[in-house]
């Protein structure tokens, strides 16, 4: 008897133990999604229909289609998001980033921009990715403050050679995307 | 929809256009609404389409992340220290790709600690670099800087293709990136780091 009591308690404790788990994920899922999604989904939705409605998409569009549908002019975008005084500034948050990709999807909906260019597009926008938040990841890492020291300026300088890099990288990845319903 | 409804019922009934002061203040606040209502139609649009899937593929993910345990993968750390160019791949590419899996943004950072300094820097570039890329088919690794990878997706999905083409592409360039961006934080941090020894 007292066999297939602790039987049954051993099955209720695994069973409790994944099913808490699993409740827990939902929580932290949506905990997740109204904190952290929602908000930014409002912000992006407004900007799409002042973009839509108003005259600034004509604006934009004129500036972004000689940019981001070329090779040269997607370069040019990764340069200067990788200039070592200009990525600490506009890394915050992915928020630069999130926006122009916002605004390039825009146009690549509206036809603007050939869709083949999605691909150089995502890193374009992004050779500044984390270099406003290095201390802090390399504190996470544990590192020694002589490490902080070195390691700031070396990434940022990485991104000045790999941040155009990728864009190439990427180009020569997308041939074939999207292009064959062109 | 309910405003854009009224709107509309307005300007049903109306039988004259207004003019003059009245009628230019009322054109400029059905353009002032018509903003909104544009921005309110995308964000039933991205909500109804994104998040029904994301929060239930995040729920599936974090379970899985619990019930595997975090902690399993620091064999995968000091595995990633050792020295030898064949641990290059496994360092730049395998760790990064597993940290931000199953620890997410920010804490996948916090695997830089088995590697020795000198390759810190390096860790922190390749695996802060692989945060969006892994968007496109895992997004709970950074639901917070979902859009840097939708903002661009949703133009695609207005034109009618598939994303998986857009979102494995991404990924896997997304580890070519990350692998050249370790090595070459590697060997710009060893640089530096004999210069400043030197100097001291």
């Amino acid at each position: 008897m007292d066999g297939l009591t602790a039987l049954v308690v051993k099955i209720g404790r695994a069973v409790g133990g994944v099913v808490g788990t699993l409740y827990q994920a939902g929580r932290d899922s949506v905990d997740t999604v109204i904190r952290n999604v929602i908000p930014f989904m409002a912000f992006i939705s407004f900007i799409i229909g002042l973009i839509l409605t108003t005259g600034i998409g004509d604006v934009i569009a004129k500036a972004l289609k000689g940019s981001a549908s070329s090779l040269p002019g997607l370069l040019l975008i990764s340069i200067v998001c990788a200039i070592p005084i200009l990525s600490p500034l506009l890394g915050p948050g992915a928020v630069i980033a999130q926006i122009v990709g916002t605004l390039i999807g825009v146009e690549i909906g509206k036809g603007n921009i050939p869709a083949q260019y999605s691909l150089p597009a995502l890193f374009a926008i992004n050779p500044q990715v984390g270099c406003d938040f290095i201390p802090v990841g390399l504190a996470l890492g544990e590192a020694e403050p002589e490490t902080v020291e070195i390691g700031v300026p070396a990434v940022l300088f990485s991104r000045v050679i790999t941040g155009p890099l990728s864009v190439v990288i990427a180009y020569f990845a997308s041939f074939g995307l999207y292009s064959a319903s062109k | 929809m309910a405003l854009s409804g009224m709107v509309a019922y307005a300007a049903a009934v109306t039988v004259d256009k207004p003019t003059g002061f009245i009628g230019a203040l009322a054109t400029a606040a059905e353009d002032f609404i018509a903003v909104f209502n544009k921005g309110g139609s995308v964000l039933l649009s991205l909500m109804g389409g994104i998040l029904p899937t994301l929060i239930v593929l995040l729920t599936a993910v974090n379970a899985l992340v619990r019930l595997i345990g975090a902690e399993k993968i620091e064999n995968l750390g000091t595995i990633a220290a050792r020295p030898g160019i064949r641990y290059y791949p496994v360092r730049y590419m395998l760790l990064p790709f597993v940290s931000v899996f199953m620890l997410t943004n920010p804490m996948a950072y916090t695997m830089g600690r088995f590697l020795p300094e000198r390759l810190k820097p390096a860790f922190y570039d390749s695996a802060v670099s692989f945060v969006h890329p892994i968007l496109g088919i895992f997004p709970h690794a950074n639901p917070g800087e979902l859009f840097v990878y939708l903002g661009i997706a949703a133009g695609i999905q207005q034109l009618g293709y598939g994303l998986g083409d857009l979102a494995v592409r991404y990924l896997l360039v997304g580890l070519v990136v990350i692998f050249i961006r370790g090595i070459v934080t590697e060997a710009i941090t060893a640089k530096m780091m004999s210069r400043a020894a030197k100097a001291a």
